[in-house]
Order: C-alpha cells, then structure tokens, then sequence
C-alpha cells in the first residue's frame, strides 16, 4: 500500500515538474489526483510528497454558469479545505480561476479573477491569513476537459487551489 | 531571435510611378501640356455623375461590375498572371461592393494598347483592370491599370518594381489604390491581422488580411492572450503568462524584444491603444475587482476610469479618443457600456442580448461591433453608438471578437461554423463572410498600417 502511495505521489510531482507555462491543464484533472488519506502534519517544513498530499485533498470548488458566487456545495468544499489549510500553516496556495469556454477570453479572464477571489474571500473569512493566498485567472485557457458539452464545461468552471511551500 | 520579424523580410517596393496617362508619355512634353489642355476641355463637357464612383453611403448601393483579366506576362515568367489576377479579384470581392465579372477580352491587351471599350461596354462592365509584368532575374516589373468604361478613359495606371516575392503586396497595394480611387478611402488589402492560435499553446500569429504570409510573433510555449497593433505598427502589446500571471507585455517588431507594460497582482489584460498611440486602455483588478484604467505607453497609471462592483473589461476607444466603449456585468450579465475619458458617468448601449461582450468602436466612429448570446450561440453584431440600428451579422454557429478593420469597410472575427474554429472576414454588413486563416484562432487585431 506503501509504494502504491509514493507511485501516486511521484505522478504527481512529475506532473507539477513538468508544469513550465502555469497552466494547469495537464495535471488537475479530477480521476488523476490519489485520494489517500492526509498524513499528519507537524508545524514545521513539510517534505514535497507531504505537500502533494495536501494538494490531492484540496477540493476543486465548481461554479455555475456566468457566476462567481459561492453555491452550497462550494461553501461545504471551501469549509473543508479552510479546516485543512489550518493544519498546514506553512503551506501558502495560489487561488486559481477557470471559467468554460463559453464567452470570450477576454471576459472570462475577469470572471476567472473574481471567481479566484470569492474564494479567497471566503477561506479569509474561516481564518486562513489572507497572505497566505495569491489569485490567478486562465480565464477559459486551460479547461480540464476539453470536450463542449454541459458536462466538460461544469468540470471546467472552478476553482483549483495549488499549493506551495 | 526565434521569432520572424513581420517587417524584416518584406523587401520595401523601390518605387511606384504614377503615370498619368500611359499614352501621353510617348509625345513631347509640350505636346502633353497642349493635350492634357484639350483634354480638360473634353472632359469638362462630360456629364459629372458619369464618373466613376462608389458612393458608399447609399442604402441601396449596386455593386459596381468590374471585370479583371489575367494579368500579361512580357516574356516568360514563374508567377502566373490569372494567379495575379485572382488576388486582386480577392481582394475586391470581399468588400463587398463590387460584381466580379468573369468575361474574357477577345484580343489580349498589351502594355501599350488601349482596350477595346466598345466590347466591354456592351456586357455592362464598368470598371475595367488590365495588368502586365516581366520578370528579369528576381526583379518584378509589375504594371496595372484601372479603366472607366463608360466614359473610355483611363482612371488609375501604376508601375512597381521590386523583388518577385513581393507580387502579392503588389496587387494589394494597388487594390488599395483603387478602392481610395473609387470610393475616396484607401483599401485595407496591404493591412495584417494578428491573432492567438486557438491549439495546445497560444502563441501570436501574423498574416495578410488574406490569411497568406502566416507568421509566429511569439514563441514562449505559454498562453498569450489579445494582441493589439500599435497605431504606428512598430509594435504589439498583448497578455501574456510569461511571469505566471496575466500581465500587459509589449513586443517591439522591429527588434522582437519584450517589454513588460503592467504586471500588477490580478488581472493585466485587454489593452488597447489610443487612437493616437499616446494611451493604453486596460482592464486590471489590483484594487480588488477588474476595472477599466488608463497607463501610458511606459506602464504609468494615468487613472482608472471605471468604479462600482462590476467586472469591467475590453475597452475600445472612439476614433476621436473622447470615449471608451467597455464591457462590465455590473447589471448582473455582461453588457456593453460607454463612458467619457475625461471621466464621468457610465452609459450602457446595449439591452438586445443578455449576454454582450468584446465590443470594437468603427474607425469611422458610427458603429460599435460586438459579440452576443443569441439562441445559446454567439453571433457578431453592429450597433449604432447612441444604442439604435441593432444588426446581427452571422448567423451560422459561434462567432467572436469582432476587429475592424481600418478602413471600417471589414471586420475580422472568429467563427467555428465548420468545426474549426478559424479566423474569418466580412464586409461592414455581413454580406460576404469568408475563412482567412490556415490556423486555428482567435482574438483577431486588425493592423492600422499598411506593410
């Protein structure tokens, strides 16, 4: 069970290493990430596979159409993530925005920022320092899947919180 | 550098005689002094609305019957004159103001032969364009001219000589000439587009307003987003994730060197030039949520323009520089609104769609085109800028970001109505719509300058 984990862990990091041009697309999609359980953490610096562990457990807040409002379920997501985040003090996450493809690049960069930023707003509000985040919008440029139908594009209207030491 | 200058390689036409009256030229010059006089006379006794002419305001506008004939090689050549021709044809075609009219001449012209107005006269052509070229070594001699059928004159005679790669900007240079001859603007033909190529990376491209003379202006392997010409076509500035963030870069053309204009935290993006170049209109969301501001050419904020909690993005400026056009959701879906650079109160344009973006202010300054959800697709739309007269333009799949074109006759957009999304052209009403790109693309910027 061991070496299985580590094998999940070391995809992972190759997948972040290979990961030059920020975008995303190659390595959030949803089946790619392990769900193993999260290790315990002490409050000091976390090893690479502990920070990928973190990463794998973070949950992928979805949107609705044109909207950058938080649903419910997002909230829920969101108030498990903030719970998470406390127990890694050290590891700071940028708030990524993506929006599906319909539209314009151009407005759907905006509605990818506000989107990053309702996030972030709202894990400040459950406590997590706000210096802790940073945001960053693709817009509509790095879908998860690429297909045009409903179901590709509310897998692509999200939030992705990348994690870093 | 990696990337291709789309200036370095273009060999500049060495000259371009204007020759009044080809015929002329054969007799002394007092001689042209005492006909050109006799001429005036004849001339003046002519009837003014016999001229030709396109006026471009009327409503119901016929097109003009043109005809152009292969062009004549002197001699043997590797460029094809019907393939000279073609580009031209081309050219006017997609103007829509004109009926290309495929006749052939019975007697193939030469350069020193006036043609036969009577034969052209009776199959309804007006307008009437024979060319001819000889090539020696790798120089192009390139001869065209334009005919007035009706009134069996010649309207438009130019020579050029340059290098035989240079035969397409040739063409284009005197389609140019005659559409300012015709309908007293200038033609967009010697113009380029850029836009990103829509594939696994997002690189700017360049080509002729044809789709020909394709060129990568960036080669990063990162996401560049919404090039946009200077006004003087020395530059290009566009949102790039070169720093992992999206931030305003400029790229000189001359040099390829990038600069960077705006990498504050957030949003960096839509920028667009003044009319005069002096100003970037952007959108950026340091202060929180996305909002319209305005930098100098060397990055400094100069103010922000827009307030309130709206995500406000992709302005364009009024040709006259007084007035930006903008989209922001402040409404609760994104719509089109105006505000005055001098600052002031907000006005929105558009109520016809739920959904409107992308808007580009006419180089003519009456009409604002954009992009609205119609029936769950996107199609192109005009309106006028006191919010009247609003016309959809496509109609067959999704079409986006409109770009003028500077002569305001065209605009560029991109349309995935066959599958691909590719880089398309249109005429101002939509009449004539045709795919120019070879790549996929989108976000197409219309140069201000001819190459």
């Amino acid at each position: 069970m061991l070496s299985r984990y580590l094998m999940h862990g070391m995809i992972v990091l190759l997948a972040t290493l290979a990961l030059v041009s920020g975008c995303s697309r190659k390595i959030v999609r949803p089946n790619q990430v392990p769900q193993g359980p999260v290790a315990p953490f002490g409050a000091g610096q976390i090893s690479e596979q502990e920070l990928q562990g973190v990463q794998a457990e973070l949950r992928i807040v979805y949107f609705d159409y044109d909207k950058y409002s938080l649903s419910p379920e997002a909230q829920t997501a969101l108030q498990y993530n903030a719970e998470l985040l406390k127990r890694v003090p050290n590891v700071n996450v940028v708030s990524e925005g993506h929006c599906d493809e319909r539209g314009t690049s151009e407005y759907n960069l905006a509605l990818g920022e506000r989107r990053a930023r309702s996030v972030v707003d709202y894990l400040v509000g459950l406590g997590i320092v706000p210096n802790r985040m940073t945001t960053v919008s693709y817009g509509s440029e790095c879908p998860v899947d690429p297909a045009h139908n409903e179901a590709a594009w509310a897998k692509n209207r999200r939030v992705f919180l990348r994690v870093s030491r | 550098m990696n990337n291709d200058n789309i200036l370095s390689d273009l060999v500049p036409i060495r000259s371009i005689h204007y020759k009044p009256h080809l015929c002329l030229l054969h007799f002394p010059f007092l001689t042209q002094i005492l006909f050109g006089f006799l001429l005036f006379l004849v001339l003046g006794a002519f009837p003014c609305e016999g001229k030709l002419v396109i006026d471009v305001e009327n409503p119901n506008l016929a097109k003009m019957p043109i005809s152009i004939q292969d062009f004549v090689a002197d001699g043997a050549s590797p460029l094809n004159g019907s393939d000279l021709a073609a580009i031209l044809k081309n050219d006017l075609y997609v103007t829509g103001l004109f009926q290309i009219v495929e006749v052939h001449a019975p007697v193939t012209p030469n350069s020193t032969s006036e043609p036969d107005f009577e034969v052209w006269s009776r199959q309804g052509i007006q307008a009437l364009i024979l060319g001819n070229f000889h090539v020696r070594g790798d120089e192009l001699v390139l001869e065209a001219r334009l005919y007035d059928v009706p009134l069996r004159k010649l309207e438009l005679g130019k020579r050029f000589t340059g290098q035989i790669g240079d035969h397409r900007r040739m063409i284009h240079r005197f389609g140019d000439l005659v559409m300012e001859r015709l309908t007293s603007v200038p033609g967009c033909f010697s113009t380029r587009i850029a836009f990103v190529g829509d594939s696994q990376s997002r690189e700017v491209y360049s080509m002729d307003f044809d789709g020909y003379g394709l060129k990568q202006m960036t080669r990063n392997g990162t996401i560049n987003l919404s090039p946009e010409w200077s006004p003087d076509g020395r530059s290009i500035i566009f949102t790039s994730y070169l720093n992992k963030n999206p931030d305003l870069w400029l790229m000189d053309l001359t040099t390829q060197r990038l600069f960077p204009l705006s990498t504050r935290t957030g949003i960096n993006a839509s920028g667009r030039y003044s009319p005069d170049g002096s100003l970037i209109g952007l959108s950026m969301s340091f202060e929180g949520i996305p909002k319209i501001y305005i930098i100098s050419t060397q990055g400094q904020i100069i103010k922000r323009l827009t307030a309130g909690r709206g995500n406000d993005i992709s302005p364009t400026w009024s040709p006259d520089g007084s007035t930006i056009a903008y989209v922001s959701d402040q409404a609760g879906s994104p719509q089109i609104y105006t505000v005055p650079v001098s600052g002031g109160q907000s006005r929105r344009l558009t109520f016809q769609s739920n959904y409107n973006t992308d808007p580009d202010w006419s180089p003519r300054g009456d009409l604002l085109a954009f992009s609205a959800r119609i029936d769950g697709r996107f199609q192109v739309c005009t309106i006028r800028t006191d919010g009247t007269d609003f016309r959809v333009l496509t109609d067959k799949g999704s079409n986006q970001d409109p770009a003028w074109s500077p002569d305001g006759r065209m605009m560029a957009f991109s349309s995935n109505r066959d599958g691909k999304t590719l880089i398309y052209i249109m005429d101002a009403k939509g009449q004539i719509q045709v795919p120019v790109s070879s790549l996929t693309g989108k976000g197409p910027a219309w140069s201000r300058t001819s190459q």
